[in-house]
């Protein structure tokens, strides 16, 4: 499984398999260009392959006032 | 993705430069980017005596190390608000910040001042984010003076600079859009100011942000229904992934040609007064700020 956390909300996701960045965000609804996307202490790229386990956090960049 | 400087592993893709940086490398691009928006708009110099306002959020945190790595000597001004628990956890975060990196580090109390935000609230019907941000500015800016700094920075992004400019243009406003800009010459009791992060984006500071481990406040303020600009800022994040590069343009641009096309238009604007409390310039007899002020005493 691969656990996807939304930092904003606490909000998890989790998916069998993902191939790429760009397929999560995808899912997501999300620009690449609005949020970071963190595993461990590494950010990754729209075409970074993702797989099946492990765990994402998604950190949205757009300052909220 | 392959890092364009060094060819390792990208952590960071930059659609809008054709291009993706591993992380020192972007470490690299990004004080590049910093140093080149000082010097492209004659910011200021190392023998500037320069003060950063502060909020505690990644843009100004982020410019503060930056400035500090760059070798410029920065004063960091934090204005406390005293909005119950968000004032606090952005004073203590600015604090913690500045004692790490041996920045120093000034605290403007609004409470002291007269001007404690939650009743400043309760006073005013006006929204609460436009009253606040001319409080703000006010006293960043007096602080500035009376203290003798030449230059007053702001953590402003490409990201800021580009909505504003959208909404000063929707509306046609010639006095905003002659105004508007990296730089503010100083004048009178105004002194400079300047936005060294007007090259880069919202993205680019969060990355940088992240990769410095610069521990900042994430909560929007508990008074702000989202900030005034969001709904502009998406959609020109459309426009930018459509087309990349095309806020980098439309400012560039509005810099080269539209801005001095506005100032021609509004020079024989009619020339600001005293405030007749403050001193500080005002186009009415007393200025918005002690206006407030004098509310809340009655
Ligand atoms: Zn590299
Ligand atoms: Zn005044």
């Amino acid at each position: 499984m691969v656990t996807i956390v939304m930092e904003s909300t606490g909000e998890r996701h989790e998916f069998r398999k993902l191939n790429t960045v760009i397929q999560l965000l995808n899912k997501l609804k999300l620009k690449s260009s609005e949020v970071l996307v963190i595993r461990g202490r590494e950010l990754l790229t729209p075409d970074r392959e993702i797989g099946t386990q492990g765990e994402i956090r998604i950190r949205h960049v757009v300052s909220r006032g | 993705m392959k890092c364009r400087r060094c060819g390792e592993l990208a952590q960071v893709a930059l659609p809008s430069h054709h291009t993706g940086f591993c992380a020192p490398c972007f470490e690299n691009y990004f004080l590049r980017q910093v140093e080149r928006g000082i010097h492209e708009h004659k910011q200021f110099t190392k023998e500037d005596k320069l003060v950063l306002a502060v909020s505690g959020g990644k843009d100004s945190l982020g410019l503060l190390l930056a400035l500090t790595e760059l070798g410029y000597a920065v004063t960091a001004l934090h204005i406390d608000l005293a909005i119950p628990v968000s004032s606090e956890n952005a004073r203590s975060t600015v604090e913690a910040f500045c004692a790490k990196h041996s920045i120093p580090c000034h605290i403007l109390e609004m409470a002291g001042k007269g001007l404690p935000i939650p009743e400043v609230k309760k006073k005013v019907n006006r929204p609460i984010c436009s009253v606040c941000g001319k409080i703000k500015r006010h006293w960043f800016n007096r602080y500035a003076f009376e203290e003798g700094f030449d230059v007053l920075a702001t953590g402003h992004n490409l990201d800021d600079e580009v909505a504003r400019l959208f909404a000063n243009t929707l509306r046609w406003d010639q006095a905003y859009l002659a105004g508007q800009g990296p730089v503010m010459p100083a004048e009178g009791r105004f002194v400079k100011k300047v936005k060294p992060l007007c090259r880069l984006t919202e993205y680019e500071t969060a990355v940088w942000c992240f990769l410095k481990g610069i521990d900042h406040v994430l909560a929007a303020c508990p008074y702000s229904g989202g900030a005034s600009f969001t709904g502009h800022k998406k959609l020109l994040a459309d426009l930018e992934e459509r087309s990349p590069g095309m806020k980098m343009q439309f400012y560039g641009h509005f810099l080269a040609t539209g801005k001095p096309a506005f100032e021609a238009v509004v020079e024989n604007a009619p020339p600001l007064k005293e405030c007749s409390d403050c001193g500080f310039p005002s186009s009415q007899d007393m200025c918005g700020v002690c206006r407030i002020k004098r509310l809340l005493e009655s």
